[in-house]
C-alpha cells in the first residue's frame, strides 16, 4: 500500500512539474513547483528521509514558493499579446503526450518484477519527524527563519524598490 | 553564559531586525544606523566577556543550545564557542561597525534595507562561527551569500548588478561543491556533527568508499577555495569588491569573505578532516600560489579597491599558509592574521570610501597628492599598509612572523621563504598606491577636496588605533597566551 502511494506521489510530482513548466502565468507556475517539492516531500517522508523531508518540504516548497510569489507579483511581467496566447497553446498541447509517458513510465517501474522500492525500517512516525525537527536541527530552524528574512529583504530590494524609481 | 551568548550572538540582530521593520518606514530609516551600532558594540562586548568567562572557567570550548536544551538528545547538533570563534565574533562586530559608520555618509536613502540586511549578513557569520555541524553550517553560509549577493547590488545600478551576478554564479558553483562534498561525507560516515564525522574519518584508509571519501575532500577544498577568493579560484572577488557601494566593500572585504571562505574552511578542517595530512600539502601549494598571485596581480592594477582585492588574495594566502603548517604556532598565526587582515584591510576600505566620496573616483592615475587635503585618511592608510606589509611593531608584522617561522620549522623552508619574499610585492603594490593617491603635487582637480570628515574619518582613527595597540602590546598577548598553556 506505501509503495502505491510512494508512486501515486510521484505521477503526481510529475504532473506538477511539468505543470510548472508549461503554464504561461509566472504564478500559477510558481505555485505548481510549490506543489512539485511538496509532493517530493512526502515521497522522501514514506521512504523514511525524515530530515531530508523536513527540509524539502520548509525550504523548497515553503520558502521558494514564497520568495517566487512575492518577486512574481511585485515584477507583474504576465504578457498577454497574441503572439505569447499561441506560444501558450502550443506548449500546453504538448502537456497530455508529456503525462501519458510520465504515467506509463512510473506504471512500468511499479509493476517490473525485478523493482522493489527499498523503505528505511524505522518507522515513519510523527514523533520521529518531531524529533529531527524540534530536538536534532535547532539550529537550522533559526536558519530558516533567517533565510526567509533574506528572501524578503531580497524581494524589497532588488524588484520592490527598482520598480519604484 | 548560554542565554548570553545566545542573545548576544543570535539574538540581537534579530530583535534589531524585527524593531526596524515594525515601527513606520520613516522612523526606521532614521533610527537604523544607530539600532546597527548598537548591535555592533554589543557583540564585541559580547565576544571579550565570553573569552573572559572562557578563561575563568578554564574551558577550552562551551557548548550551548538554542532555544531549549538539547543536552537531554542524543546527536543533537549543538552551537559551541572557543577562542577562535570569540575572536572572529569580535571581529564581526567591529568590521559591522566600520560598515554602519561608512553607510552613515554613502549610503543615501537606503539605511533601512542596509541595516536589515547587515543584521542578516552578521546573523549568517555568527551562524557559521558557532554551528557544529556540517549542514547548519552550510545553511549559514548560504544566508551568508545571499545578503552579501542583495547588497552588492543595494544600490540597484549597472555595475553593483553584474558584480553582484558574478558573486552569485561563483557562489553557486561554490555551494554546490560544498553541498556535494557534504553529501558525500554524510553517506559515508552517517553523521553531519563535527566530532562524530571526524572519528569516522579516523580510519578512512580503510573505509569501503575511501576514494568517494577523497572526491568530497576535494570538492570541499574547491568549494571553500572559490568562496575564500583563493587563487587561481579568485575570478569573482576584485569585481565584486569594485562593484559594491563603499560601505558594502568595507564589509566583504573586512569580514564577509574571510567568514565564508577562510573560517569555514579552517574550523571544518580543524574539526572534521584531522585524520587526512594531504590536506596540509594541498594548502600549502594554494597558499603560496595566492601570496605570490595576489600580490604581483594588486602592483599592476588602477583602481584603489581593486589594488585591495587582489591584496586580500595574498593575505589570506597567508592565513591558508598558517594553517597548512599544521602545527600550533601556525593556527594561532593564522587566526592573529584573520584578526589583523579584518582590522587593516576594514581601514583601507574605509580609506577607499572616503576617497571615492570626497573625489569621486577610485581610479588612482586621477589621484594625487591627497595627503595634504586629507590627512586622516593618508595617515590611516599608511599605518595600515605598513602593517599589512609586516613592519615592526605593527600588528601584521606579528601575525606574519609567527606564520612564517611555523612554515619554515613544521614543513619546508623554501615555502617560508617564498612568503617571505613575497613582502616585498605587498611594500610594492603598497608604495604604488601611496605614491598615486596621497603624495606627489595635488592634481588640479583636486584643489577643492577637504578630508571626509565625521563618521568615515572616525571609522579610520578607531581601526588604527587597532592596529597600533595591537602590535605594541602583541608581546604581552603572546606572553599571556603561553603562560595559558595556548603556545
Amino acid at each position: 500500500m506505501q509503495q502505491f502511494f510512494i508512486v501515486l506521489c510521484l505521477v503526481l510530482m510529475v504532473v506538477a512539474g511539468g505543470a510548472a513548466v508549461m503554464l504561461r502565468s509566472m504564478l500559477k507556475s510558481t505555485i505548481s513547483l510549490g506543489v512539485a517539492s511538496a509532493l517530493l516531500a512526502a515521497v522522501l517522508f514514506l521512504l523514511g528521509a525524515f530530515w531530508a523531508a523536513i527540509f524539502e518540504l520548509s525550504v523548497c516548497s515553503g520558502l521558494i514558493t514564497v520568495v517566487f510569489v512575492s518577486a512574481v507579483s511585485l515584477t507583474n511581467s504576465d504578457r498577454k499579446d497574441e503572439e505569447h496566447v499561441k506560444e501558450h497553446r502550443a506548449r500546453v498541447a504538448a502537456l497530455p503526450a508529456i503525462l501519458i509517458f510520465a504515467g506509463a513510465s512510473l506504471l512500468f517501474i511499479l509493476f517490473s518484477h525485478d523493482f522493489n522500492i527499498v523503505i528505511s525500517s524505522t518507522p515513519a512516525s510523527f514523533a520521529a519527524f518531531k524529533e529531527a525537527l524540534w530536538s536534532l536541527r535547532q539550529s537550522d530552524i533559526l536558519g530558516q527563519i533567517i533565510a526567509i528574512l533574506a528572501g524578503t529583504f531580497a524581494v524589497i530590494v532588488l524588484f520592490k524598490e527598482r520598480d519604484n524609481i | 553564559m548560554i542565554t548570553f551568548a545566545t542573545i548576544s550572538f543570535l539574538g540581537l540582530p534579530l530583535l534589531a531586525i524585527l524593531l526596524l521593520n515594525v515601527v513606520s518606514k520613516k522612523t526606521g530609516g532614521a533610527i537604523s544606523i544607530s539600532v546597527g551600532y548598537v548591535v555592533a558594540i554589543i557583540q564585541m562586548i559580547a565576544a571579550v566577556v565570553c573569552m573572559a568567562l572562557l578563561w575563568m572557567h578554564g574551558k577550552d570550548f562551551i557548548e550551548f543550545s538554542l532555544f531549549w536544551d538539547m543536552n537531554a538528545t542524543l546527536g543533537a547538533a549543538k552551537l559551541s564557542v572557543d577562542l577562535f570563534s570569540l575572536v572572529v565574533l569580535f571581529c564581526i562586530g567591529m568590521v559591522s561597525l566600520a560598515s554602519l559608520l561608512t553607510a552613515k555618509k554613502t549610503i543615501g536613502e537606503k539605511t533601512l534595507n542596509y541595516t536589515n540586511l547587515l543584521m542578516v549578513i552578521m546573523l549568517g557569520m555568527n551562524g557559521i562561527a558557532v554551528v557544529t555541524d556540517l549542514f547548519s553550517l552550510y545553511v549559514f553560509l548560504e544566508i551568508t551569500g545571499i545578503a552579501s549577493f542583495v547588497l552588492i547590488a543595494l544600490l540597484n545600478d549597472k555595475r553593483g548588478l553584474e558584480g553582484a551576478f558574478k558573486y552569485l554564479v561563483m557562489s553557486a558553483i561554490a555551494s554546490a561543491l560544498i553541498l556535494g562534498s557534504f553529501a558525500l561525507i554524510f553517506t559515508q560516515t552517517g553523521s553531519l556533527v563535527y566530532g562524530d564525522v571526524a572519528k569516522a574519518l579516523a580510519d578512512w584508509r580503510n573505509a569501503q568508499y575511501a576514494p568517494l571519501l577523497i572526491v568530497g575532500f576535494v570538492m570541499f577544498i574547491a568549494g571553500f577555495s572559490i568562496k575564500a577568493g583563493i587563487a587561481p579560484f579568485h575570478g569573482w572577488l576584485p569585481d565584486a569588491y569594485q562593484s559594491a557601494p563603499a560601505s558594502v566593500s568595507v564589509l566583504l572585504g573586512g569580514i564577509v569573505t574571510k567568514m565564508a571562505g577562510v573560517y569555514a574552511l579552517i574550523r571544518v578542517l580543524n574539526s572534521v578532516f584531522v585524520a587526512m595530512p594531504m590536506i596540509n600539502n594541498t594548502l600549502l601549494i594554494l597558499g603560496l600560489i595566492s601570496i605570490v598571485f595576489g600580490a604581483v596581480a594588486a602592483c599592476g592594477q588602477k583602481d584603489f579597491k581593486r589594488i585591495l582585492a587582489y591584496s586580500s588574495i595574498s593575505q589570506i594566502g597567508y592565513i591558508i599558509l598558517g594553517v597548512a603548517s599544521g602545527s600550533l604556532l601556525g593556527f594561532v598565526g593564522a587566526m592573529l592574521h584573520f584578526f589583523n587582515h579584518a582590522t587593516f584591510k576594514t581601514t583601507l576600505f574605509v580609506n577607499s570610501a572616503a576617497v571615492e566620496m570626497q573625489t569621486g573616483t577610485t581610479d588612482i592615475d586621477q589621484l594625487g597628492g591627497l595627503q595634504a587635503r586629507m590627512p586622516v585618511t593618508a595617515v590611516s592608510s599608511i599605518l595600515a599598509f605598513l602593517s599589512m606589509a609586516g613592519i615592526p611593531p605593527l600588528a601584521g608584522f606579528w601575525s606574519k612572523l609567527l606564520i612564517i617561522i611555523a612554515v619554515w620549522q613544521s614543513v619546508s623552508a623554501v615555502g617560508g621563504g617564498i612568503a617571505l619574499a613575497a613582502s616585498i610585492f605587498t611594500a610594492a603594490y603598497f608604495l604604488i598606491l601611496q605614491r598615486k593617491v596621497f603624495f606627489g603635487p595635488l592634481e588640479d582637480h583636486l584643489t577643492e577636496v577637504t578630508e571626509a570628515k565625521g563618521t568615515i574619518s572616525l571609522a579610520a582613527v578607531l581601526l588604527s588605533i587597532v592596529t597600533v595597540a595591537f602590535g605594541v602590546l602583541f608581546p604581552v598577548i603572546l606572553n599571556f597566551l603561553h603562560l595559558q598553556g595556548i603556545l
